[in-house]
């Protein structure tokens, strides 16, 4: 069975422990060519859309859920909404826990809206992920 | 930003171009671990009915949130930031890449916390909608 309306609702356990690193920070901030002071140093910050290194994870567990049929290359990232307490730093070891907010089926397409809600080990809230996912359903060769 | 730095509604942030080549969507890829193929794949870009291969869009996202992070300085007074992907970037196999023109303005400014739009055009099309980050001042 694919996925349908019904799987609204759906929540998948939070990811294994994640810890931050001093040097995963320093290589995506050199991806995204950003050379913010406060992402290097002895303290570093995350940048703010780190975060999408932890919910890819959780965004992982549904994109691996055979029940919903979802294929990764027929995925497209429509809409992507953070929220913050605090940046991510090095050091701070966090999960991110998915739920399936909604799910819209137009035609052979599936809009997915998701919660990726992330938090350290020692459950203090960090953000929310919220995306939403374009699926297409097309047979492909 | 310095203290004696007036914001208002209206007030224009410093634009930033930035350029995307292949070897930037590979290095993001690692990056994020993000390797959905429409990264790097021509022949899989074309299979699920795309112009050519495309940046990540939260490779953009976070090449938007730039402006912003310039401007304020310290990257943690972002407490929201959204956007919806509109239009793909289209990145060609050569060395020019695709270039993204970034420009952000102060559209809201409430209890200290201003809300910065931000446009993002590559080749004259808009590739972001609805661009914001909401940015605490501490004032």
């Amino acid at each position: 069975m694919a996925i349908s309306e019904e799987h609204a609702g759906r929540s998948y356990p939070p990811t294994a422990p994640y810890e931050v690193s001093a040097a995963k920070i320093t290589e995506f901030a050199a991806a995204i060519g950003d050379a913010n002071p406060a992402y290097a140093g002895e303290q570093p910050l995350a940048p703010p859309t780190f975060v999408a290194v932890i919910a890819s994870t959780a965004w992982e567990s549904m994109f691996d859920d055979a029940e919903l049929e979802l294929a990764l290359r027929r995925i497209v990232h429509g809409d992507q909404r953070f929220s913050y307490a605090r940046p991510l730093r090095a050091g701070d070891r966090v999960t991110a826990a998915l739920t399936i907010d909604k799910v819209r089926v137009r035609g052979t397409a599936e809009i997915i809206t998701t919660t990726a809600r992330v938090e350290t080990v020692a459950g203090e809230f960090i953000c929310t992920a919220g995306s939403t996912f374009f699926h297409s359903r097309e047979a492909l060769t | 930003m310095s203290a004696a730095v007036v914001v208002e509604v209206g007030t224009a942030l410093p634009s930033l171009t930035v350029r995307l080549t292949r070897a930037d969507l590979v290095r993001y890829a690692g990056a994020s671990t993000d390797f959905n193929p429409i990264h790097y794949s021509e022949r899989i870009a074309a299979r699920v009915g795309l112009p050519g291969v495309i940046a990540h869009g939260m490779l953009t996202m976070a090449s938007a949130l730039r402006v912003v992070t310039d401007w304020a300085g310290d990257p943690s007074k972002v407490i929201a930031y959204s956007v919806r992907f509109t239009k793909p970037v289209v990145v060609p196999d050569d060395d020019a890449g695709a270039e993204v023109v970034f420009t952000a303005t102060v559209t809201a400014l409430r209890h200290g916390v201003a809300t910065v739009s931000i446009d993002a055009a590559c080749g004259g099309v808009k590739v972001l909608g609805a661009a914001r980050a909401d940015v605490d001042l501490g004032i």
